[in-house]
C-alpha cells in the first residue's frame, strides 16, 4: 500500500525565505508574550516536588501485598508469580502455618519470605496477572528510591505496609494466628 | 574629573581613557553572562516552558532564575580543570582567552552615545576615539579573528569531533566573512568614511534615512551573516551534539569551557552593537535633532539588545541547515546579494544621488 505524499508548492515569497522566516518569529514572539502573561503554575510543566501528575487509573507502581481484615495475608505461596515474573526478582520460601486444612475452610500455606528486589524489577504487573488470589497488587506509588542497595530488597512486611498508611491500615509486624475460617467449602 | 586625576597622579585624559575601558569592556562582559540567562528564559517561554527557576540566592530569593547564573558561575570555578592527556597542552590554555578577547575587542570603536564636550575639553563615547583611522574596519577585523581561538580550541584538544567542529565553523567564517565584507563597503561607499561616527552622522536622525531603510539588501545579507560570524543557530556549525558529540568544545570542562560560552555571547553583543551601529542609526535618536547625551546612550542600548535578543529569537525559531545548504547559501545567495547590493549602490552614486 503506498501513501501518496503531498508536494508542498511553494510560492516566490516563500522561495525568499525571508517572508517564511518572519513569520515562524511570529510564531515564537506570540507564544513568548503569552508565557510572559501566563504564571509559571499554569504552564505544561509540571514542577515535580512541588506539583505532582495525577496518576492513571491502572499505573504500574510499587507492590502492595494485600491482606485480609484480620490482618492475615492473602497470598497462598504458590509460586506463580515467581514463575511468571521477567526479572526473576521475586523470590518466595512457603511454610505451613495450620494443623487444620482446606476443607476445614482454612489455608495451610502461606510465605514465609516473600522478596521482591525492586532494583531489578520493570513493574510490568506480571506478578499481578498471575496471582490467583489477587493477593499482590501494583499500585499508584513510584517514589521507590533508597540509598543503598540492601534497602531495595522488599521483604513480607515491607511489602504488606507499602500502601497501610496511605490506606490508614496499620503496620503488620506478624501474621495472626487463624481464627475464623475464610470460607466454607461444601464437601 | 580633574580631582580624581589628581588624587591619582594622572592627567584627566588617562582616567576617562581608563574609565571607559573598564567601563564598557566591564558591561559587555555582564551583559554577555546575563545574556545567557536571557537566551534559558526567553528560549523556555518561547517553547511553553519554565527555564531555569530552582536556584535562589542564599536558598531564599529566586529572582526570576537569575541566581541560576550566580551558580552555575561557581560552579564552574570550583569544577575540576582537566586538560586531556594529548592535547597541545599550552595553545589549550591559550584558546579560550583567544576566542574571549576578540570577541570584546570588537566593541571598541562603537560609539555608545554622542560625545560631549565639557570644559572646552570633548569627551567621546568610544575607547577609540573617532579618527583613529581604523573605522568598523577594526571590528571586522577582529571579529575574523575570532575564528582563531574556536579553530585553536578545536585542535589543541587532540579529537577528532573538536577538530572537525572547528573545521566546519572556520569554513563558515571565511565564506560569510566576504558577504559581510560587501556589504559594508556599500555602507562605506554611501556615507563616505568608514569611521563609526561619519556612519552614524551619515544616517541622521530620522529612521527612514537609516540604512536599513536606504539599504534594505545589505542589512539583509549583513545580519544573516552576522549569525554566522557569531556561530549562532541557524549556522553553529562549530557546534552540533547529534554530529561531533559537543563541537569544538568536547575536551573543555569548567572556567575554560564556560569562557568559550561567555565568548560566544560577547561576540553576540558585538555583533548587534555593529547591525545598531551600521544601520540603525547609532546612537541616533529618533526624530530628536541634537539628544542629550544620556538619550543617546539609551537609546544605542535599546537598539543593541534588542538586536541581541533578536539573535535569541531566531535560534529558537529557525531549524539548524544543513552543511551543504550552508555552503551554497553562503557562496551562491549571500554573495552574489551583496555584490549585487554593492555595484546597485555605486552605480547610484554614480547617477548623482
Ligand atoms: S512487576 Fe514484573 S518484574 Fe516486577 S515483580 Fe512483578 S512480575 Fe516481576
Ligand atoms: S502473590 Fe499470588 S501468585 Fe504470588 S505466591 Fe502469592 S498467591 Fe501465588
Amino acid at each position: 500500500m503506498g501513501v501518496i505524499v503531498k508536494k508542498v508548492e511553494l510560492t516566490w515569497l516563500d522561495r525568499t525565505y525571508v517572508w517564511p522566516v518572519l513569520q515562524g518569529m511570529s510564531i515564537t514572539f506570540g507564544h513568548f508574550i503569552r508565557n510572559l502573561f501566563t504564571s509559571t503554575a499554569k504552564r505544561y510543566t509540571v514542577q515535580y516536588p512541588d506539583m505532582k501528575r495525577e496518576i492513571p487509573a491502572g499505573y504500574r507502581g510499587l507492590h502492595e501485598l494485600k491482606r485480609f481484615e484480620d490482618g492475615a495475608i492473602k497470598c497462598v505461596a504458590c509460586f506463580m508469580c515467581q514463575e511468571a515474573c521477567p526479572a526473576r526478582c521475586i523470590s518466595i520460601e512457603a511454610e505451613e502455618f495450620s494443623d487444620l486444612n482446606l476443607s476445614q475452610g482454612f489455608q495451610e500455606k502461606r510465605p514465609a519470605k516473600f522478596s521482591i528486589d525492586m532494583l531489578r524489577c520493570i513493574y510490568c504487573g506480571m506478578c499481578e496477572e498471575a496471582c490467583p488470589k489477587d493477593a499482590i497488587w501494583l499500585r499508584k506509588e513510584y517514589e521507590v528510591a533508597a540509598y543503598d542497595r540492601l534497602s531495595m530488597q522488599f521483604g513480607k512486611w515491607n511489602l504488606m505496609n507499602t500502601y497501610a498508611e496511605a490506606d490508614g491500615k496499620e503496620q503488620l509486624t506478624q501474621d495472626p494466628t487463624p481464627s475464623v475460617p475464610r470460607r466454607t467449602i461444601a464437601m | 574629573m580633574d580631582k580624581l586625576a589628581s588624587l591619582l597622579h594622572t592627567t584627566p585624559a588617562i582616567v576617562w581613557m581608563v574609565g571607559k575601558v573598564v567601563v564598557v569592556f566591564l558591561s559587555v562582559f555582564l551583559l554577555a553572562s546575563v545574556w545567557t540567562w536571557v537566551e534559558r528564559r526567553g528560549s523556555a517561554m518561547i517553547q511553553d516552558r519554565i527555564g531555569p527557576n530552582r536556584a535562589k540566592l542564599f536558598g531564599r530569593w529566586p529572582i526570576l532564575g537569575l541566581s541560576q547564573l550566580l551558580a552555575d558561575g561557581i560552579k564552574f570555578f570550583f569544577k575540576e580543570d582537566l586538560v586531556p592527556e594529548a592535547a597541545n597542552k599550552g595553545l589549550f590554555w591559550l584558546a579560550p582567552f583567544l576566542a574571549f578577547v576578540p570577541a570584546l575587542m570588537g566593541f571598541a570603536v562603537i560609539p555608545v552615545g554622542k560625545s560631549f564636550v565639557c570644559d572646552g575639553v570633548t569627551y567621546h563615547l568610544s575607547v577609540l576615539d573617532p579618527g583613529n583611522g581604523m573605522g568598523l574596519l577594526y571590528p571586522l577585523a577582529i571579529g575574523g579573528l575570532a575564528v582563531y581561538g574556536v579553530l585553536l580550541a578545536a585542535w589543541s584538544s587532540n579529537n577528532k569531533w573538536s577538530i572537525l567542529g572547528g573545521m566546519r565553523a572556520s569554513a563558515t567564517m571565511v565564506s560569510y566573512e566576504i558577504g559581510i565584507s560587501m556589504a559594508v563597503v556599500a555602507i562605506f561607499m554611501t556615507s563616505g568614511g568608514y569611521d563609526p561616527s561619519e556612519v552614524i552622522k551619515a544616517q541622521g536622525h530620522l529612521p527612514w534615512t537609516w540604512y536599513v531603510v536606504r539599504q534594505p539588501l545589505g542589512f539583509l545579507v549583513f545580519f544573516t551573516c552576522m549569525f554566522a560570524e557569531t556561530n549562532r543557530l541557524p549556522f553553529d556549525f562549530a557546534e552540533g551534539e547529534s554530529e561531533i558529540v559537543a563541537g569544538f568544545n568536547t575536551e573543555y570542562g569548567s572556567m575554560k569551557f564556560s569562557l568559550l560560552a561567555l565568548a560566544e555571547y560577547s561576540h553576540l553583543m558585538t555583533a548587534s552593537a555593529l547591525v545598531a551601529t551600521l544601520y540603525f542609526g547609532g546612537w541616533q535618536v529618533p526624530f530628536v535633532a541634537d539628544p542629550p547625551v544620556l538619550l543617546s546612550v539609551a537609546s544605542f542600548l535599546v537598539k543593541m539588545l534588542f538586536f541581541a535578543w533578536v539573535f535569541v529569537w531566531v535560534r529558537w525559531t529557525l531549524p539548524r541547515f544543513r552543511y551543504d545548504q550552508l555552503m551554497h547559501l553562503g557562496w551562491k545567495i549571500m554573495l552574489p546579494l551583496s555584490m549585487a547590493n554593492l555595484v546597485f549602490h555605486a552605480w547610484r552614486m554614480s547617477q548623482g544621488h
